[in-house]
């Protein structure tokens, strides 16, 4: 709740300025199961390669495990785990894309980074009800030439974390 | 009844000539305190010129200056005691009423009071003064874990602002026997946690000379970068024969990771404070403790300078104090007592600090009545703790550690002080949180000795990697007992629970693969086919408290000093890691916690037992 305040407060200082004119989003794109989506790129510290991760005992199923970000450990999310698709076997364009969530910083693995994107805010429309891949954590879906963007939002890609934690400990347990 | 209106008139002209010099002084100190919050000085001035005006206006029957001037005296008073804290907003209403005040005063000079809305101001003085993060009491945190009932709290309550000498709450109820230590402990740590705003930067004074050194040393680890630069240079243009790349290439290594480990010890050392901090409580406390006794105690402290671990100075705290007190309230005799068998009326109590090796050694020696060890040894008979035979076999050390174990107590008598024996548990149990140790030595009649062994600093913890699957973990070396050769012939199957047998010992078993299920499917297929064939696998025993385990592993790569880090909230439910370190590969090791292991053991024996 309080991070989605934030979100949308960040959201519309950053965007303050320009409001007279159309609005332009600024999007890092990547790819997960065929799907092309899109995340502020304010949001985005850093994009790495995938690297040797380390298994976490008694985490959720979705977390991969941790990493070493310079000294730093964080905890790295499989996107595919998150959005319920088969698992496939890592390969060369497989990037970690690193966020800072609520004072956490965080990592999750997309099948590809494409580029960053600019899109018009207004020709974001809110997520439509069909089963779009991941849809709880969409915040609308944004167009690109013919193209269709999956706005993801951040906030709500990590909110269930500590739940899905103690979930996962009393599946265990 | 002019010359009454005259004469008040006079008192009013007084009242506001001083007044008005008071609000001007208090306008400067005010904007000061934003600058200064901490300055008692500034807050005292300010509360003393407004309860000058409400005093005065209180006699002169303007209502509602003291009003105002009541409810701000309350935000003072408050700010004062460091019960509300001075924020923005409680500047703003502190100035707002000071501007008031102000236009009150011109209104009387004018010819007579108004009517006000005061109420906007008085709700901003209100809000200003709940603005502290106010952090529950120890009793609403004890009601809140259901360690005590709400009428429990209230009548503990009462009994303590009823009492001459009003104690601790924590104290009253341990001693009571109405809250553990334990919970009491944990509700104090909960209390910290909630006092201190989760995101303030906490901050440390730092000796300027070790800051120096600090500096030097990277100055000289860039020499050594440029150093390696040119290195890889003529590497790259070729013009170096290999041997002599290789010969200059090893020389730059050994120098930078030489620089490196002074590196790492010199930001060490910038956390290092003196445990002066610690014992400058001290003599204060021994002298009213003592007096309070009828006792005449002379207290020495020794190496005072001795540095450590910010945190550990920290936390060190409590224990020490408890055992200061420990051994006023027990160990030294009354001085009729001390002049009958021969001792100085004038007890000795000294408290020394040092340096050995990478430990730091804090000894508290006192010339008492000492321990009995045959009182001790009857004691644990009496409490089931031990057997008589086995007694008979222990060395005086191994009886006096008995007092280590919760519940034990040799006082009959308890006292206001130290309670009933409480407390050498604890004093060990938060020790071993600090990766340190607690001895006691004690001579009957000559006085006791207990030593705490605390490492340098919590940052850096020896450990010994250990290899399951592909996976490496560390394991805390001070819990590592020992190592051993296994085959599956020592593996038993007792209620459903593993175990092995080491030398005839029967210790649970714990299977670090079982525990930490492997996620790819490879990982099982080798830790079954390692069973199928039965080969010998490595074993090490780790020693909890009084309690031993026993790990199955793969392999044994060999010790290590590591920097431990912590995994960071979102992990924290997980008990059997203590935290991270990072490899020489760069890739992150999970540091695992002995006590967490051992209870998440005890915890699916228990679910074991209860399915079976």
């Amino acid at each position: 709740m309080e991070a989605n305040a934030n979100n949308s407060e960040r959201k519309s200082a950053a965007h303050e300025p320009r409001k007279t004119q159309a609005e332009l989003l600024q999007l890092v794109g990547f790819r997960v199961g065929g799907e092309e989506f899109g995340i502020n790129i304010l949001r985005v510290q850093e994009i790495i390669r995938s690297q040797p991760l380390t298994r976490v005992p008694d985490s959720p199923e979705f977390m991969e495990g941790v990493m070493n970000l310079r000294g730093k450990i964080i905890p790295v999310i499989a996107l595919r785990k998150r959005f319920g698709l088969e698992i496939i076997p890592a390969d060369k364009q497989n990037r970690i894309v690193v966020v800072e969530i609520q004072r956490m910083v965080l990592g999750f693995i997309v099948d590809a980074v494409s580029e960053v994107l600019s899109i018009q805010a207004d020709s974001v429309e809110p997520p439509p009800r069909l089963s779009v891949i991941g849809r709880e954590y969409v915040s609308g879906v944004g167009k690109l030439g013919d193209r269709l963007l999956i706005l993801l939002d951040a906030d709500r890609l990590f909110s269930g974390l500590e739940e899905g934690m103690m979930g996962g400990a009393v599946a265990e347990a | 009844m002019s010359s009454e209106l005259s004469d008040d008139r006079l008192l009013v002209e007084e009242f506001l000539v001083e007044s008005e010099e008071l609000l001007q002084g208090m306008d400067q100190d005010m904007v000061a305190l934003e600058t200064a919050p901490d300055s008692a000085d500034l807050l005292n001035r300010i509360f003393r010129a407004l309860h000058t005006i409400k005093g005065t206006s209180g006699f002169l029957g303007f209502e509602p200056v003291v009003r105002l001037g009541h409810r701000a005296e309350d935000l003072l008073n408050a700010l004062r005691k460091g019960e509300a804290q001075l924020l923005r907003p409680t500047i703003d209403a502190l100035l707002a009423t000071r501007d008031f005040l102000g236009k009150m005063l011109g209104d009387i000079r004018q010819g007579g009071l108004q009517q006000y809305e005061l109420s906007g101001l008085l709700n901003e003085l209100e809000a200003a003064l709940k603005s502290r993060s106010d952090p529950p009491t120890l009793g609403e945190l004890l009601v809140k874990q259901e360690a005590i009932s709400a009428a429990t709290l209230d009548a503990v309550l009462a009994e303590q602002s009823a009492s001459a000498e009003p104690r601790r709450l924590g104290q009253m109820l341990v001693e009571k026997g109405l809250a553990s230590p334990l919970e009491v402990g944990e509700a104090l740590v909960r209390q910290k946690e909630i006092a201190q705003p989760r995101f303030a930067v906490p901050t440390m004074r730092v000796e300027a000379a070790k800051l120096d050194d600090l500096i030097d040393l990277i100055g000289e680890l860039v020499l050594e970068r440029n150093r390696l630069l040119q290195i890889s240079r003529s590497a790259a243009l070729g013009d170096a024969a290999i041997g002599e790349l290789s010969s200059s290439l090893g020389e730059s290594a050994a120098r930078l990771s030489s620089i490196t480990e002074e590196l790492q010890s010199a930001g060490l050392k910038t956390r290092m404070v003196p445990i002066e901090t610690v014992f400058r409580k001290f003599p204060r406390m021994v002298r009213d403790v003592s007096a309070s006794l009828k006792k005449e105690v002379d207290l020495v402290l020794l190496g005072e300078d001795t540095e450590l671990d910010k945190t550990m100075v920290e936390l060190i705290g409590d224990p020490l104090i408890h055992m200061v007190r420990n051994s006023l309230d027990h160990a030294i005799e009354m001085p009729e007592v001390r002049e009958k068998a021969g001792k100085p009326r004038r007890g000795t109590l000294r408290l020394e600090a040092r340096q050995e090796g990478d430990q730091i050694a804090i000894s508290i020696f006192d010339d008492g009545a000492g321990m009995d060890p045959e009182r001790i040894g009857r004691k644990a008979v009496e409490k089931g703790l031990v057997t008589a035979e086995r007694l008979r076999a222990l060395s005086t050390r191994e009886i006096l550690d008995f007092i280590f174990l919760p519940g034990f107590s040799t006082v009959e008598k308890t006292t206001e002080l130290s309670g009933r024996g409480v407390g050498m548990d604890v004093v060990r149990a938060n020790l071993n949180r600090l990766n340190g140790a607690v001895e006691i030595d004690s001579h009957l009649g000559k006085g006791t000795t207990v030593k705490l062994r605390l490492p340098l600093t919590l940052a850096i913890l020896p450990v010994l990697l250990v290899q399951v699957a592909d996976e490496i973990y560390a394991l805390p070396l001070r819990s590592v007992l020992e190592t051993a050769q296994t085959n599956p012939k020592h593996l038993h199957l007792v209620e459903g629970s593993e175990v092995l047998c080491l030398r005839g010992e029967t210790l649970p078993l714990l299977r670090l693969d079982q525990l930490f299920p492997a996620r790819s499917d490879l990982n099982a297929m080798t830790s079954e086919k390692s069973d199928e064939v039965g080969q010998s696998q490595k074993v090490v025993v780790l020693g909890v408290a009084e309690k031993r385990i026993a790990l199955l592993v793969d392999s044994l790569l060999g010790q290590e000093s590591t920097v431990i880090k912590p995994l960071g909230s979102y992990l924290h439910r997980c008990s059997s890691l203590a935290g991270a370190t990072i490899g020489g590969d760069g890739r992150v090791r999970l540091v695992l916690d002995p006590a967490g292991l051992l209870k998440n053991l005890q915890i699916s024996a228990l679910s074991r037992k209860a399915t079976a």
